[in-house]
């Protein structure tokens, strides 16, 4: 089992990506804004697999994917994406930065859970 | 008439709509004296102009939200689909998880919006408007859907300062973004078959077309 950050500035959000991720199994940490999660991911070990917000105050979530694809210990981590964002732009935005895929809420539980034991590999 | 719709569309140009907005239908509204975005159930706007927003709600509810330091607000117009779980609560239960992601997908893409104008989250101040039980034949659904508003609002600390919820007529509220004044009309129950209706089909529009996530993986 993973243990996998959980980005977003909406508290309810982060309990319903963190409750599901649980059900899985998977060990959940959370931030509410790209910065927190930044210096979360700064020291110690890298988690196994970041899902990220985009719109969020002080570091949005493109950001903070380019911030984390500097550190070496996140050269390969999956990094994904979670939001209501849909448009063709903002996803290569986020492809560019280094993002690993993108969902688009409202997101279905089974599916988030598919995609994050894809990425896990 | 005509004529005075011209002059209004002579000295007020139709302010441009934010990017994302543009389909929804605006018209000059004498009465507020400013152009006039109506919603329909599922949809929601934004503006940063001096604009109103007009909706009329049976037991769906609307959020207005603005910030009122930098003058942008918006509304949405939503219902949550139905509960079949009779009251089990579990966030991972597939009716009442799709619920609850509905309803946060609904106000959060409403935020969102406003955040992407400049808003500031905690300067949000946030009113409710609806859920009424429009039909003594329905269940409850108007309260549902303002036990969720409220409950929501409260997790994400959002400051509401004002609602006009429940009761048993249909409104019409009419939404001024730069003062935050809301007008709410209560309609003659007379109406209250006709928007029944109408909210029906839009549950029954995404009943038929699932809420899922749209995955991508580059």
């Amino acid at each position: 089992m993973a243990r996998i950050l959980a980005v977003d500035d909406s508290a309810s959000m982060r309990q319903m990506v963190g409750l599901t991720l649980k059900s899985a199994g998977h060990d959940v940490l959370t931030a509410a804004d790209g910065d927190e999660a930044l210096k979360m991911a700064s020291v110690g070990d890298p988690v196994d697999l970041v899902i990220t917000d985009v719109n969020m105050p002080n570091m949005d979530g493109i950001s903070l994917v380019r911030e984390l694809r500097l550190l070496p210990q996140y050269k390969g981590v999956p990094l994904l994406v979670l939001t209501t964002e849909a448009s063709v732009e903002r996803k290569m935005e986020g492809k560019q930065a280094g993002a690993t895929g993108w969902i688009v809420k409202p997101f279905n539980p089974d599916r988030l859970l598919e995609t994050v034991a894809k990425v896990l590999g | 008439m005509s004529s005075n719709l011209l002059n209004s569309a002579a000295t007020h140009p139709k302010p441009n709509a934010v990017r994302g907005h543009e389909g929804i239908q605006r018209t000059w509204d004498p009465h507020a004296d400013r152009w006039c975005a109506k919603i329909l159930p599922g949809e929601y706007y934004v503006t940063n102009h001096d604009e109103a927003i007009t909706t009329v709600l049976g037991s769906c509810i609307s959020a207005c939200i603005r910030d009122p330091a930098i003058r942008v607000g918006g509304m949405n117009h939503f219902m949550l689909p139905e509960d079949t779980t009779n009251g089990k609560s579990a966030w991972l239960d597939a009716e009442l998880g799709l619920a609850t992601r509905y309803g946060s997908f609904a106000m959060e893409s409403l935020i969102n919006d406003l955040l992407k104008l400049g808003a500031k989250r905690e300067r949000l101040e946030v009113k409710l408007f609806g859920g009424g039980r429009i039909l003594a034949s329905m269940t409850d659904v108007g309260k549902r859907n303002i036990d969720f508003a409220r409950n929501w609002l409260r997790a994400e600390r959002l400051n509401l300062v004002g609602e006009d919820v429940g009761e048993t007529t249909p409104r019409r509220v009419l939404y001024f973004t730069q003062t935050g004044r809301v007008l709410v009309k209560h309609l003659r129950t007379l109406e209250s078959r006709a928007i029944a209706t109408r909210e029906e089909q839009y549950l029954t529009s995404f009943k038929q077309k699932p809420v899922e996530n749209d995955v991508e993986l580059f």
